[in-house]
Formats: C-alpha cells, structure tokens, sequence
C-alpha cells in the first residue's frame, strides 16, 4: 500500500480528537493544557502532509509559527497556573467553577475519592527500666 | 434474507465501525474516576480495536506493499503516536503524562521526517520535548498532589466528553474516506485519477547538472559579449550555440520551429504517458502528463517560458554578430534573465533537499511581517508571564 496524503490527515485527525477528549475530561490543569499542546501536533501534522503533496514550502511555514506561538502560550499558561495554584493550593479546575456560565449548575463530586489504607501503628515500646525478654539465640547462650 | 449476504463496502464499513467502537470503550474505560478504573478491560478493548482496524486494513488493501520501509515506518510512527496520545489522555499522574507526551512529540517528529521537513523535526523536538515539556515538569514540581486527589482522579463527564470525541473525530475520518478513496464507484474527488503520491522526480540529476552547465556557460556570456565585436566571429557562434543546445535538451525547442532536427527536451519526454491523448490545458501538444501537481505544472510552465525565451535571444544574438543589428547591452540584459530564469527551474525542484536554505528564503522573502509579529509577540508573552507570576503582598 502506498502512503499517501489522506492517511496522514487521518493520523493528524485522531491525534487531534484524543486531545479535545482529553481537554474536555480531564481537570488538571497540567494534563489539560498537555491535551491543548496534542491537538496543535495533529494540525501541525497536516498542514506538513499537505505542504509535501503540494510541492511547495508554505505549509512548514506555517507549522514553523504554530510552534512559536505555542511557545508564547505554554509561557503565558504556566503563569496563569501557578497564579491559579497559589490561590487555591490545587491544580484543579473544579475549584475554579464560580467562573462557569450563568444557568448551568456546578458540578459537584457525588463519588467519594478512595482513602488509602491506613497505616499499621507501632508497635508500643516496653517500659523503660524492665529488662526485655530474651530472644531465642539469647536463651540459648550459656 | 441470508445475514452473511453483505456487500464488501458493507462489511467494512461495519469493520470500521467496529474498530471505532472497540475504541471508544476502551478510552472510557481507561479514564481516571475514584472508584477505580477497569485497566484491562480498556487495555483489552483497545487492543482489539487494533486487531479489527488491522483486519480492515488487511481486507481492503491486502495486495502486496511496494514501498515497504516507507509504509512499515509510517505505521510504526502513527501508532507510536496514537498509543501515547491516549496514555496521555487517561494517565492518572501528570508526570507521566508529560513523559508520554514526549513520546507523542518523538513520533511526530518521525512523520514529519517522512514528510520531508527534516529543520521541523529538529525545531520541533527543540522546543517541544526539550523547553516546553521541561517547564511543565517544573511547575509540576512545585505545585503536584501527594497521593489521591480530586484532579488526577475524577473526570469530567467520561461518557459524553468520549462520545464527543470520537463523534467528532469519525465524522472527519469518513468525510477524508469518501474524498479520497470513494465508495467504489467514481464519486471521489481525489480518488483513482490523482493518486495523491509522488512517483517521478522533478528533475532528475541528469537534467540538473544540464542545466548547471548552462548557467556555468551564460556566466561567460558577459564576456563573449565585450571587446572587438568583429573578431572571433566564428567562435562566438559556436559558444552560443552550443548554450542553445545545452537548454533545449532539457526544456525542448519551441512547437511552431519546424525543423527536423526538433528536440522534444528531456523534461517532458519524462513525463509524459501516452502520446496522441487529447487532455487540452496541460500540454499543448496533446499528450498526458504523468504527473500532474501544482509543483510539476509550474515547473512545466517555466519551462515553456525558458523555451521561448532561448529561440528568441539566440536569434537576435545571430542578428547582432552577423549582421551588426541590435544593441549589444539588451542583449547582454537578455541572457542575464535567462540565466535568472534557469536558476530558478533549478531551484523549483528543490523541495525536500534545501530545505532549511529553502526555508529561509521563503521566511524571508514573502513573510517577513510574519515573522516579525511573532517575535513581538514571543517578547510580549515573556513580559506577560512575567507580570503574571509575581507574588503579590496581599493574598486574597
């Protein structure tokens, strides 16, 4: 099979829908913004695919500003981030719900996150002043 | 009705479908939620997903590969890239994530290799895994979770946030479908016609160094051109005459020269399929073009304005030598444009070899307001995120 110009849009088209699914359901902010940076790789993707069956160079041009822009946006991203955590000491997007859209009601964690188990306490030390019992190698020494 | 009676676009239609819904659930399975995520049942749905997606392919496309590392390559970055893509999407530790999203990046820098863009692929790993990922990881570092929490482990609406998803994303695969391979009949804009791949080389080596003698040759024409205009008759002749055969051999000699000795040019003689055919639009004379892309059509038409420009200028050059008509200064202007010219048909097949050089010249030449832009915008979005992280005095 030869592999030509659609099934490279068809990867750059699932590498993009990844990231908006990934966008869309996840609330850190990390993973979020991650997803964001996915979906320019799929774009950018297609605009090399098509500069290539074009013959011509305008297509990596672009995918050449897609870059610096990107850049500028994970700079500015990462700010607003770690604004964001200072004041909510969290990554997580839910926090921020009082921003969300008039009439749409807030989404409110019904599932309870599981604890981990808890650890098994010490063991108590023997009163200070009494001697401790005798190990078996001690019992045995003559 | 015979269930088994279906048709063969039928039959991998629902093939396809089957793929994509194997998918489907094995992402919705594999997203983070409190309770617990089912692991292996998405690994499990996602790997048949692959295995009925390799049968389709199978199936559809089952004759034997011709361009085997290309495609086995292809196939290797496009699932390295589709694999971490969803580790990404549904890993619970952000870290993680990031590492995976590395990974995406290094695959597709792979394809972008395949695509010819070798200074994208540097640029890209570049910037990417090397500056953008490593200042993610930073702030991780000073901001992450220990242990459970409400980001890493909750989702936001898995199912309809899936759904959407790959709603979205089947739809764009079936519109690509249907332009670009139709559905068995001849309904596809850019099916069977315009196969969409490059099989011939512009220009091939034979016909670049060809033209590399010319140009070497019309850099003499300064000098043939000056001194004593009446000595040397004969062997000025013989230069620019040899100059002439040296460019039409690769470009041709003009239709309407009716001379025995005509040449066809190297160029179209390449290219052409079946002689006799009628496509009006493309060549004049008749012919098919094998290839027929905007690249290859330009490079046609320069040659043809090549071709013209050849006949003309050597024939004012055997006015001028032989019979003294002419201004020497237009001429000598003349052969400096068609040394231009023949620089540029050189250039024009350059694609995938200069590119940085190539690159450059276009960033340069036809987006210099561009690029600009963009340096002001990368200086104001580093003041910006400067201003932006400065710690306050009052907190709230």
């Amino acid at each position: 099979m030869i592999i030509t110009l659609w099934h490279y849009l068809s990867v750059a088209a699932v590498l993009f829908g990844l990231g908006l699914i990934g966008f869309l359901t996840r609330r850190n902010m990390i993973t979020m913004f991650l997803c964001a940076e996915m979906m320019l790789q799929g774009v950018a993707i297609n605009f090399v695919a098509f500069a290539r069956y074009h013959g011509n160079l305008q297509g990596q041009v672009f995918v050449l500003f897609i870059l610096t822009v990107a850049a500028c946006e994970a700079g500015v991203a990462l700010a607003l981030i770690l604004m964001l955590y200072r004041r909510s000491k969290s990554l997580d997007s839910s926090d921020w719900q009082s921003l969300r859209e008039m009439g749409v009601p807030p989404s409110v964690d019904t599932e309870p996150l599981a604890q981990p188990a808890p650890e098994p306490a010490d063991e108590p030390l023997p009163k200070a002043g009494v001697r401790p019992p005798l190990s078996a190698e001690e019992a045995a020494h003559v | 009705m015979h269930v088994f009676a279906l048709s063969s676009t039928q039959l991998s239609v629902g093939q396809f479908a089957l793929a994509a819904i194997l998918a489907f659930l094995g992402v919705f399975f594999l997203l983070p939620r409190p309770k617990g995520r089912s692991i292996w049942e998405g690994i499990v749905a996602l790997a048949a997903a692959a295995v009925v997606f390799g049968i389709w392919l199978q199936s559809t496309y089952g004759n034997p590969m011709p361009d085997l590392l290309g495609s086995v390559l292809f196939w290797l970055f496009s699932a390295g890239a589709l694999v971490f893509g969803t580790v990404l999407v549904v890993q619970r530790n952000p870290a993680r994530g990031a590492i995976a999203f590395a990974f995406v990046i290094l695959s597709t820098c792979g394809l972008f290799l395949l695509l010819a863009a070798p200074f994208l692929m540097a640029a890209t790993i570049i910037i990417y895994a090397g500056a953008i990922i490593v200042t993610f990881l930073f702030v991780l570092m000073l901001s992450h979770p220990k242990g459970e929490s409400n980001e890493n482990d909750r989702t936001r609406e898995p199912l309809l946030g899936t759904l959407a998803g790959f709603s979205f994303v089947s739809l764009v695969l079936f519109t690509l479908y249907l332009t670009y391979v139709g559905r068995g009949d001849e309904n596809a804009p850019y099916a069977t016609r315009n196969p969409q791949h490059l099989p011939a080389p512009v220009l091939t080596d034979e016909e670049r160094k060809t033209i590399a003698e010319a140009i070497a040759r019309l850099d003499e024409t300064d000098e043939q051109l000056s001194g004593d205009l009446k000595s040397r008759r004969n062997e000025r002749i013989d230069f620019f005459d040899a100059l002439k055969k040296n460019i039409s051999r690769v470009v041709g000699d003009p239709q309407d020269e009716a001379r025995e000795t005509r040449q066809e040019g190297l160029l179209r003689a390449r290219l052409k399929k079946e002689p006799g055919k009628k496509e009006p639009g493309k060549l004049g004379d008749g012919s098919v073009l094998y290839r027929d892309d905007p690249q290859m059509l330009g490079v046609i038409a320069r040659a043809d304005k090549i071709r013209k420009m050849n006949w003309d200028v050597h024939e004012r050059l055997e006015n001028f030598v032989l019979s003294q008509k002419g201004n020497p200064e237009e001429i000598r202007n003349e052969y400096h444009h068609l040394r231009d010219e023949l620089v540029l048909l050189n250039g024009s097949a350059e694609l995938p070899g200069r590119n940085v050089e190539n690159l450059g010249f276009i960033l340069y030449a036809d987006h210099l307001l561009a690029i600009e832009m963009a340096g002001t915008l990368l200086l104001v979005a580093t003041i910006g995120a400067v201003a932006i992280a400065q710690k306050r005095g009052v907190p709230e």
